[in-house]
Protein backbone atom coordinates (compact mmCIF):
# COMPACT_ATOMS: atom_id res chain seq x y z
CA UNK A 1 0.00 0.00 0.00
CA UNK A 2 1.30 3.45 -0.87
CA UNK A 3 2.61 5.87 1.72
CA UNK A 4 -0.14 8.38 0.86
CA UNK A 5 -2.94 5.90 1.49
CA UNK A 6 -1.38 4.76 4.78
CA UNK A 7 -0.94 8.39 5.83
CA UNK A 8 -4.62 9.06 5.02
CA UNK A 9 -5.46 6.11 7.28
CA UNK A 10 -3.25 7.75 9.94
CA UNK A 11 -5.16 11.02 9.54
CA UNK A 12 -8.49 9.23 10.00
CA UNK A 13 -7.17 7.38 13.07
CA UNK A 14 -6.03 10.70 14.54
CA UNK A 15 -9.54 12.12 14.11
CA UNK A 16 -11.03 9.30 16.16
CA UNK A 17 -8.63 10.07 19.02
CA UNK A 18 -10.47 13.24 20.08
CA UNK A 19 -12.26 15.15 17.35
CA UNK A 20 -14.71 12.76 15.74
CA UNK A 21 -16.80 10.04 17.34
CA UNK A 22 -14.24 8.39 19.61
CA UNK A 23 -15.44 4.93 18.58
CA UNK A 24 -11.97 3.65 19.56
CA UNK A 25 -10.59 2.67 16.17
CA UNK A 26 -7.68 4.83 17.35
CA UNK A 27 -6.79 2.42 20.18
CA UNK A 28 -3.35 0.88 19.50
CA UNK A 29 -4.89 -2.60 19.43
CA UNK A 30 -7.40 -1.69 16.70
CA UNK A 31 -5.09 0.64 14.76
CA UNK A 32 -2.32 -1.98 14.93
CA UNK A 33 -4.49 -4.78 13.53
CA UNK A 34 -5.96 -2.43 10.91
CA UNK A 35 -2.46 -1.37 9.84
CA UNK A 36 -1.24 -4.98 9.86
CA UNK A 37 -4.25 -6.06 7.83
CA UNK A 38 -3.65 -3.47 5.08
CA UNK A 39 0.05 -4.40 5.05
CA UNK A 40 -0.77 -8.10 4.81
CA UNK A 41 0.23 -9.18 8.35
CA UNK A 42 -2.61 -8.70 10.87
CA UNK A 43 -0.86 -10.96 13.42
CA UNK A 44 2.14 -8.60 13.58
CA UNK A 45 -0.34 -5.74 13.97
CA UNK A 46 -2.05 -7.55 16.84
CA UNK A 47 1.26 -8.26 18.57
CA UNK A 48 2.63 -4.70 18.37
CA UNK A 49 -0.78 -3.05 18.89
CA UNK A 50 -1.52 -5.32 21.86
CA UNK A 51 1.83 -4.52 23.51
CA UNK A 52 1.31 -0.75 23.05
CA UNK A 53 -2.23 -1.13 24.37
CA UNK A 54 -1.04 -2.61 27.69
CA UNK A 55 1.62 0.11 28.04
CA UNK A 56 -1.13 2.76 27.61
CA UNK A 57 -3.81 1.01 29.68
CA UNK A 58 -3.43 3.30 32.69
CA UNK A 59 -3.65 6.48 30.60
CA UNK A 60 -6.98 8.26 30.85
CA UNK A 61 -7.61 11.30 28.60
CA UNK A 62 -9.29 13.38 31.30
CA UNK A 63 -9.76 17.14 30.93
CA UNK A 64 -6.83 18.84 29.28
CA UNK A 65 -4.27 16.26 30.40
CA UNK A 66 -1.39 15.29 28.14
CA UNK A 67 -1.61 11.66 27.07
CA UNK A 68 0.27 9.52 24.52
CA UNK A 69 -1.51 9.27 21.19
CA UNK A 70 -2.53 5.76 20.11
CA UNK A 71 -3.73 5.64 16.49
CA UNK A 72 -1.09 7.01 14.09
CA UNK A 73 1.81 5.81 16.33
CA UNK A 74 0.44 2.23 16.25
CA UNK A 75 0.23 2.47 12.44
CA UNK A 76 3.83 3.68 12.30
CA UNK A 77 4.95 0.99 14.77
CA UNK A 78 3.46 -1.80 12.66
CA UNK A 79 4.95 -0.34 9.47
CA UNK A 80 8.33 -0.33 11.25
CA UNK A 81 7.95 -3.94 12.37
CA UNK A 82 6.91 -5.02 8.87
CA UNK A 83 9.90 -3.33 7.25
CA UNK A 84 12.69 -5.45 8.76
CA UNK A 85 14.85 -7.34 6.23
CA UNK A 86 13.98 -11.01 5.62
CA UNK A 87 17.27 -12.07 7.21
CA UNK A 88 16.37 -10.47 10.56
CA UNK A 89 14.37 -12.12 13.36
CA UNK A 90 10.74 -11.04 13.81
CA UNK A 91 11.70 -10.18 17.41
CA UNK A 92 13.74 -7.28 16.02
CA UNK A 93 10.67 -5.99 14.19
CA UNK A 94 8.62 -6.09 17.38
CA UNK A 95 11.30 -4.38 19.51
CA UNK A 96 11.91 -1.64 16.92
CA UNK A 97 8.19 -1.26 16.21
CA UNK A 98 7.41 -0.76 19.89
CA UNK A 99 10.33 1.69 20.28
CA UNK A 100 9.21 3.80 17.31
CA UNK A 101 5.60 3.54 18.56
CA UNK A 102 6.69 5.05 21.90
CA UNK A 103 8.60 7.88 20.23
CA UNK A 104 5.71 8.68 17.88
CA UNK A 105 3.14 8.56 20.69
CA UNK A 106 5.10 11.31 22.47
CA UNK A 107 5.43 13.38 19.28
CA UNK A 108 1.71 12.83 18.67
CA UNK A 109 0.94 13.97 22.19
CA UNK A 110 2.93 17.18 21.66
CA UNK A 111 1.18 17.85 18.36
CA UNK A 112 -2.24 17.41 20.01
CA UNK A 113 -1.29 20.04 22.61
CA UNK A 114 -0.12 22.40 19.86
CA UNK A 115 -3.38 21.89 17.96
CA UNK A 116 -5.36 22.68 21.10
CA UNK A 117 -3.46 25.96 21.44
CA UNK A 118 -4.22 26.76 17.81
CA UNK A 119 -7.90 25.89 18.26
CA UNK A 120 -7.98 28.44 21.09
CA UNK A 121 -7.17 31.14 18.54
CA UNK A 122 -9.68 29.85 16.00
CA UNK A 123 -12.81 29.49 18.13
CA UNK A 124 -14.79 32.70 18.70
CA UNK A 125 -14.27 34.42 22.03
CA UNK A 126 -17.74 35.41 23.29
CA UNK A 127 -16.32 37.96 25.72
CA UNK A 128 -14.52 39.92 22.98
CA UNK A 129 -16.62 39.95 19.85
CA UNK A 130 -20.03 39.06 18.56
CA UNK A 131 -20.37 35.42 17.61
CA UNK A 132 -21.78 34.49 14.21
CA UNK A 133 -23.09 31.15 12.97
CA UNK A 134 -20.55 31.08 10.16
CA UNK A 135 -17.67 31.71 12.56
CA UNK A 136 -18.74 28.87 14.87
CA UNK A 137 -19.11 26.38 11.99
CA UNK A 138 -15.90 27.49 10.27
CA UNK A 139 -13.78 27.34 13.44
CA UNK A 140 -15.15 23.95 14.39
CA UNK A 141 -14.68 22.34 10.98
CA UNK A 142 -11.22 23.93 10.71
CA UNK A 143 -10.28 22.29 14.01
CA UNK A 144 -11.37 18.90 12.68
CA UNK A 145 -9.58 19.47 9.35
CA UNK A 146 -6.37 20.48 11.12
CA UNK A 147 -6.53 17.38 13.30
CA UNK A 148 -6.70 15.25 10.15
CA UNK A 149 -3.73 17.10 8.63
CA UNK A 150 -1.82 16.65 11.91
CA UNK A 151 -2.44 12.88 11.87
CA UNK A 152 -1.54 12.70 8.17
CA UNK A 153 1.78 14.52 8.63
CA UNK A 154 2.60 12.59 11.79
CA UNK A 155 2.04 9.35 9.88
CA UNK A 156 4.11 10.47 6.87
CA UNK A 157 7.05 11.29 9.16
CA UNK A 158 6.76 7.96 10.97
CA UNK A 159 6.28 5.93 7.80
CA UNK A 160 9.53 7.36 6.44
CA UNK A 161 11.56 7.20 9.68
CA UNK A 162 10.34 3.88 11.13
CA UNK A 163 11.00 1.59 8.15
CA UNK A 164 14.37 3.30 7.56
CA UNK A 165 15.33 2.60 11.19
CA UNK A 166 14.11 -1.00 10.90
CA UNK A 167 16.16 -1.64 7.77
CA UNK A 168 19.25 -0.04 9.34
CA UNK A 169 19.17 -1.65 12.81
CA UNK A 170 17.11 -4.85 12.68
CA UNK A 171 20.19 -7.05 12.18
CA UNK A 172 21.75 -5.67 15.40
CA UNK A 173 18.93 -6.94 17.67
CA UNK A 174 20.62 -9.55 19.89
CA UNK A 175 17.62 -11.32 21.47
CA UNK A 176 15.20 -14.00 20.27
CA UNK A 177 11.42 -13.84 20.47
CA UNK A 178 10.90 -15.25 24.02
CA UNK A 179 13.39 -12.87 25.67
CA UNK A 180 12.10 -9.87 23.66
CA UNK A 181 8.50 -10.53 24.64
CA UNK A 182 9.65 -11.15 28.23
CA UNK A 183 11.31 -7.71 28.46
CA UNK A 184 8.22 -6.04 26.99
CA UNK A 185 5.93 -7.95 29.39
CA UNK A 186 7.97 -6.83 32.41
CA UNK A 187 7.91 -3.23 31.12
CA UNK A 188 4.14 -3.40 30.63
CA UNK A 189 3.61 -4.66 34.18
CA UNK A 190 4.29 -1.17 35.58
CA UNK A 191 1.36 0.56 33.83
CA UNK A 192 -0.76 -2.51 34.62
CA UNK A 193 0.00 -1.96 38.32
CA UNK A 194 -0.81 1.74 37.93
CA UNK A 195 -4.10 0.73 36.33
CA UNK A 196 -5.00 -1.40 39.39
CA UNK A 197 -4.27 1.61 41.60
CA UNK A 198 -6.68 3.71 39.50
CA UNK A 199 -9.35 1.05 40.04
CA UNK A 200 -9.10 1.07 43.82
CA UNK A 201 -5.62 -0.22 44.64
CA UNK A 202 -4.11 -3.63 45.39
CA UNK A 203 -5.59 -3.98 48.89
CA UNK A 204 -9.12 -3.63 47.57
CA UNK A 205 -8.75 -5.52 44.28
CA UNK A 206 -6.16 -8.23 44.99
CA UNK A 207 -8.82 -10.94 45.32
CA UNK A 208 -10.27 -10.18 41.87
CA UNK A 209 -6.80 -10.14 40.33
CA UNK A 210 -5.77 -13.41 41.99
CA UNK A 211 -9.04 -15.12 40.96
CA UNK A 212 -8.57 -14.06 37.36
CA UNK A 213 -4.90 -15.09 37.35
CA UNK A 214 -5.44 -18.52 38.85
CA UNK A 215 -8.62 -19.19 36.90
CA UNK A 216 -7.13 -18.41 33.50
CA UNK A 217 -3.75 -20.00 34.31
CA UNK A 218 -5.30 -23.29 35.42
CA UNK A 219 -7.90 -23.15 32.63
CA UNK A 220 -5.32 -22.62 29.88
CA UNK A 221 -3.02 -25.31 31.35
CA UNK A 222 -5.86 -27.85 31.44
CA UNK A 223 -7.10 -27.02 27.94
CA UNK B 1 -40.80 18.89 23.28
CA UNK B 2 -43.10 19.00 20.28
CA UNK B 3 -42.50 22.54 19.05
CA UNK B 4 -39.06 22.08 17.54
CA UNK B 5 -38.90 19.46 14.79
CA UNK B 6 -37.59 16.02 15.62
CA UNK B 7 -35.01 16.46 12.86
CA UNK B 8 -33.41 19.44 14.62
CA UNK B 9 -33.07 17.41 17.82
CA UNK B 10 -31.57 14.52 15.88
CA UNK B 11 -29.09 16.94 14.27
CA UNK B 12 -27.98 18.07 17.73
CA UNK B 13 -27.45 14.44 18.76
CA UNK B 14 -25.56 13.64 15.53
CA UNK B 15 -23.35 16.72 15.96
CA UNK B 16 -22.59 15.70 19.56
CA UNK B 17 -20.24 13.08 18.02
CA UNK B 18 -18.11 16.02 16.82
CA UNK B 19 -18.34 18.03 20.05
CA UNK B 20 -14.58 17.84 20.69
CA UNK B 21 -13.65 18.97 17.15
CA UNK B 22 -12.38 22.36 18.29
CA UNK B 23 -11.25 21.36 21.82
CA UNK B 24 -9.04 24.12 23.23
CA UNK B 25 -7.64 25.30 26.54
CA UNK B 26 -9.70 28.54 26.58
CA UNK B 27 -13.32 27.42 26.09
CA UNK B 28 -12.68 23.64 26.05
CA UNK B 29 -15.92 22.21 24.58
CA UNK B 30 -17.51 25.68 24.24
CA UNK B 31 -17.16 25.89 20.45
CA UNK B 32 -18.33 22.30 20.01
CA UNK B 33 -21.32 22.88 22.27
CA UNK B 34 -22.50 25.83 20.18
CA UNK B 35 -21.77 23.91 16.95
CA UNK B 36 -23.92 20.99 18.14
CA UNK B 37 -26.79 23.23 19.31
CA UNK B 38 -26.82 25.33 16.14
CA UNK B 39 -29.55 23.42 14.17
CA UNK B 40 -31.85 23.52 17.19
CA UNK B 41 -31.28 27.21 17.94
CA UNK B 42 -31.72 28.10 14.26
CA UNK B 43 -35.06 26.34 14.29
CA UNK B 44 -36.11 27.86 17.61
CA UNK B 45 -35.08 31.47 16.92
CA UNK B 46 -35.30 31.37 13.12
CA UNK B 47 -37.50 34.44 12.94
CA UNK B 48 -35.54 36.40 15.54
CA UNK B 49 -31.90 36.91 14.50
CA UNK B 50 -31.10 39.02 17.58
CA UNK B 51 -32.24 36.27 19.96
CA UNK B 52 -30.37 33.67 17.88
CA UNK B 53 -27.15 35.68 18.07
CA UNK B 54 -27.54 36.16 21.81
CA UNK B 55 -28.10 32.42 22.32
CA UNK B 56 -25.01 31.57 20.24
CA UNK B 57 -22.99 34.07 22.25
CA UNK B 58 -24.05 32.33 25.49
CA UNK B 59 -23.36 28.81 24.29
CA UNK B 60 -19.88 29.52 22.92
CA UNK B 61 -18.69 30.20 26.46
CA UNK B 62 -16.48 27.81 28.41
CA UNK B 63 -17.96 24.35 28.89
CA UNK B 64 -16.48 20.94 29.58
CA UNK B 65 -17.83 17.43 30.14
CA UNK B 66 -17.06 13.89 29.15
CA UNK B 67 -17.83 13.71 25.39
CA UNK B 68 -20.29 10.81 25.81
CA UNK B 69 -22.12 12.54 28.69
CA UNK B 70 -22.19 16.00 27.09
CA UNK B 71 -25.41 14.86 25.41
CA UNK B 72 -27.19 15.17 28.77
CA UNK B 73 -26.28 18.87 28.92
CA UNK B 74 -27.11 19.39 25.24
CA UNK B 75 -30.53 17.75 25.64
CA UNK B 76 -31.27 19.67 28.83
CA UNK B 77 -30.26 22.99 27.25
CA UNK B 78 -32.51 22.26 24.23
CA UNK B 79 -35.38 21.71 26.63
CA UNK B 80 -34.62 24.83 28.67
CA UNK B 81 -34.21 27.04 25.59
CA UNK B 82 -37.50 25.74 24.23
CA UNK B 83 -39.22 26.44 27.55
CA UNK B 84 -37.79 30.00 27.25
CA UNK B 85 -35.97 29.78 30.56
CA UNK B 86 -34.00 32.77 31.75
CA UNK B 87 -30.54 32.86 30.02
CA UNK B 88 -28.86 33.33 33.40
CA UNK B 89 -30.57 30.16 34.68
CA UNK B 90 -29.33 28.21 31.64
CA UNK B 91 -25.79 29.52 32.17
CA UNK B 92 -25.97 28.54 35.86
CA UNK B 93 -27.20 25.08 34.88
CA UNK B 94 -24.28 24.59 32.48
CA UNK B 95 -21.80 25.69 35.12
CA UNK B 96 -23.36 23.29 37.64
CA UNK B 97 -23.38 20.15 35.46
CA UNK B 98 -20.02 20.40 33.71
CA UNK B 99 -18.04 19.01 36.68
CA UNK B 100 -20.33 16.04 37.46
CA UNK B 101 -20.80 15.12 33.78
CA UNK B 102 -17.04 15.16 33.31
CA UNK B 103 -16.25 13.19 36.46
CA UNK B 104 -18.95 10.56 35.98
CA UNK B 105 -18.03 9.96 32.37
CA UNK B 106 -14.32 9.72 33.14
CA UNK B 107 -14.85 7.13 35.87
CA UNK B 108 -17.50 5.17 34.00
CA UNK B 109 -15.94 5.14 30.51
CA UNK B 110 -12.21 5.94 30.58
CA UNK B 111 -11.45 4.13 33.86
CA UNK B 112 -14.16 1.45 33.73
CA UNK B 113 -15.69 0.47 30.41
CA UNK B 114 -12.83 1.10 27.99
CA UNK B 115 -10.07 -0.81 29.85
CA UNK B 116 -12.53 -3.63 30.56
CA UNK B 117 -13.37 -4.11 26.87
CA UNK B 118 -9.71 -3.71 25.86
CA UNK B 119 -8.68 -6.40 28.36
CA UNK B 120 -11.49 -8.68 27.17
CA UNK B 121 -10.15 -8.26 23.61
CA UNK B 122 -6.58 -9.01 24.71
CA UNK B 123 -7.78 -12.15 26.49
CA UNK B 124 -9.58 -13.21 23.29
CA UNK B 125 -6.38 -12.65 21.30
CA UNK B 126 -4.34 -14.73 23.76
CA UNK B 127 -6.76 -17.67 23.64
CA UNK B 128 -6.25 -17.78 19.87
CA UNK B 129 -9.08 -15.77 18.31
CA UNK B 130 -7.98 -14.28 14.97
CA UNK B 131 -6.71 -10.65 15.03
CA UNK B 132 -9.52 -9.28 12.87
CA UNK B 133 -12.25 -11.05 14.86
CA UNK B 134 -10.65 -9.86 18.13
CA UNK B 135 -10.82 -6.26 16.98
CA UNK B 136 -14.38 -6.63 15.64
CA UNK B 137 -15.50 -8.11 18.99
CA UNK B 138 -13.84 -5.21 20.85
CA UNK B 139 -15.41 -2.54 18.64
CA UNK B 140 -18.90 -4.08 18.83
CA UNK B 141 -18.77 -4.56 22.60
CA UNK B 142 -17.23 -1.18 23.37
CA UNK B 143 -19.53 0.77 21.07
CA UNK B 144 -22.66 -1.02 22.31
CA UNK B 145 -21.96 0.61 25.69
CA UNK B 146 -20.73 3.84 24.13
CA UNK B 147 -23.80 4.39 21.94
CA UNK B 148 -26.20 3.32 24.69
CA UNK B 149 -24.67 5.92 27.02
CA UNK B 150 -24.79 8.69 24.41
CA UNK B 151 -28.43 7.96 23.48
CA UNK B 152 -29.54 7.58 27.11
CA UNK B 153 -27.83 10.77 28.31
CA UNK B 154 -29.24 12.87 25.44
CA UNK B 155 -32.75 11.50 26.00
CA UNK B 156 -32.77 12.12 29.76
CA UNK B 157 -31.48 15.62 29.10
CA UNK B 158 -34.33 16.31 26.67
CA UNK B 159 -36.94 14.81 28.99
CA UNK B 160 -35.80 16.24 32.32
CA UNK B 161 -34.30 19.58 31.34
CA UNK B 162 -32.70 21.25 34.35
CA UNK B 163 -33.64 18.22 36.51
CA UNK B 164 -31.30 15.94 34.57
CA UNK B 165 -29.40 15.23 37.80
CA UNK B 166 -32.26 13.08 39.18
CA UNK B 167 -32.01 10.18 36.69
CA UNK B 168 -28.20 10.40 36.84
CA UNK B 169 -28.36 9.94 40.61
CA UNK B 170 -30.87 7.07 40.29
CA UNK B 171 -28.59 5.25 37.87
CA UNK B 172 -25.91 5.22 40.60
CA UNK B 173 -23.19 5.54 37.98
CA UNK B 174 -20.27 5.50 40.46
CA UNK B 175 -21.53 2.11 41.71
CA UNK B 176 -21.69 0.81 38.13
CA UNK B 177 -18.16 2.12 37.58
CA UNK B 178 -16.99 0.26 40.69
CA UNK B 179 -18.44 -3.00 39.35
CA UNK B 180 -16.78 -2.43 35.98
CA UNK B 181 -13.49 -1.82 37.82
CA UNK B 182 -13.78 -5.16 39.64
CA UNK B 183 -14.36 -7.00 36.34
CA UNK B 184 -11.47 -5.06 34.78
CA UNK B 185 -9.03 -6.19 37.49
CA UNK B 186 -10.32 -9.78 37.16
CA UNK B 187 -9.62 -9.68 33.41
CA UNK B 188 -6.18 -8.16 34.03
CA UNK B 189 -5.43 -11.11 36.32
CA UNK B 190 -6.70 -13.44 33.59
CA UNK B 191 -4.46 -11.78 31.04
CA UNK B 192 -1.43 -12.22 33.29
CA UNK B 193 -2.39 -15.88 33.84
CA UNK B 194 -2.56 -16.49 30.09
CA UNK B 195 0.76 -14.69 29.57
CA UNK B 196 2.44 -16.85 32.22
CA UNK B 197 1.17 -19.99 30.49
CA UNK B 198 2.23 -18.78 27.03
CA UNK B 199 5.62 -17.69 28.44
CA UNK B 200 6.12 -21.16 29.88
CA UNK B 201 5.39 -22.77 26.50
CA UNK B 202 7.49 -20.27 24.53
CA UNK B 203 10.50 -19.65 26.76
CA UNK B 204 10.63 -22.44 29.35
CA UNK B 205 10.50 -22.24 33.15
CA UNK B 206 13.71 -20.23 33.68
CA UNK B 207 12.64 -17.30 31.50
CA UNK B 208 9.07 -17.45 32.87
CA UNK B 209 10.38 -17.32 36.43
CA UNK B 210 12.70 -14.42 35.61
CA UNK B 211 10.03 -12.40 33.80
CA UNK B 212 7.41 -13.39 36.39
CA UNK B 213 9.61 -11.98 39.18
CA UNK B 214 10.17 -8.79 37.18
CA UNK B 215 6.45 -8.60 36.46
CA UNK B 216 5.49 -8.91 40.13
CA UNK B 217 7.90 -6.07 40.99
CA UNK B 218 6.50 -4.03 38.11
CA UNK B 219 2.89 -4.54 39.23
CA UNK B 220 3.80 -3.59 42.80
CA UNK B 221 5.79 -0.52 41.73
CA UNK B 222 3.01 0.55 39.34
CA UNK B 223 0.56 0.35 42.22
CA UNK B 224 2.84 2.65 44.21
CA UNK B 225 3.59 5.30 41.59
CA UNK B 226 0.12 5.38 39.98
CA UNK B 227 -0.43 7.63 36.97
CA UNK B 228 3.28 8.31 36.45
CA UNK B 229 3.78 4.57 35.85
CA UNK B 230 3.21 4.64 32.10
CA UNK B 231 5.84 7.36 31.61
CA UNK B 232 8.42 5.43 33.64
CA UNK B 233 7.75 2.20 31.79
CA UNK B 234 7.93 3.86 28.36
CA UNK B 235 11.22 5.55 29.25
CA UNK B 236 12.64 2.41 30.86
CA UNK B 237 11.67 0.09 27.99
CA UNK B 238 12.96 2.58 25.39
CA UNK B 239 16.32 2.80 27.17
CA UNK B 240 16.59 -1.01 27.41
CA UNK B 241 15.73 -1.52 23.71
CA UNK B 242 18.20 1.18 22.66
CA UNK B 243 20.93 -0.27 24.91
CA UNK B 244 20.40 -3.75 23.46
CA UNK B 245 20.62 -2.35 19.92
CA UNK B 246 23.90 -0.59 20.80
CA UNK B 247 25.18 -3.79 22.45
CA UNK B 248 24.22 -5.83 19.34
CA UNK B 249 25.91 -3.29 17.08
CA UNK B 250 29.15 -3.36 19.12
CA UNK B 251 29.08 -7.17 19.43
Amino acid sequence: MSLTLLAILGGLLALDGTSVGQVMVSRPLVAGVLAGWVMGDPFLGLLIGGILEVYFISVFPVGGSEFPEGGPPALVAVATGAAIPETADMAAGIALGVLVGFIWSRIGSGSVQALRQLNGRLVPDPSRREVSQARIVWAHLAGIGLDFVRGFLLSVGGLVFGPWLARSLAEQWPLGMPATLGILAVGASLPAGAFVRSLGGWKRRAAFFATGLMGFLVGSALL
Amino acid sequence: MKAVARWARFSVFARSFLIQGSWNFRTMLGGGFAFALLPFLRRLFGDDPVALRAALQRHTEHFNAHPYMAGAALGAVCRMEEDRKDPEEIARFKRAVRGPLGGLGDVLVWVGWRPLTVLAALVLALVGVSPVLTVVCFLVLYNAGHLALRIWSFRVGLQKGSHVGDPLRRMALPLQADRLAAVGVFLLGGLVGLLVHQGWLLGGWALTLLCGTGGVWGLWLGGLVGQRGWKWSIWGTSIIITSLLVFGWIA
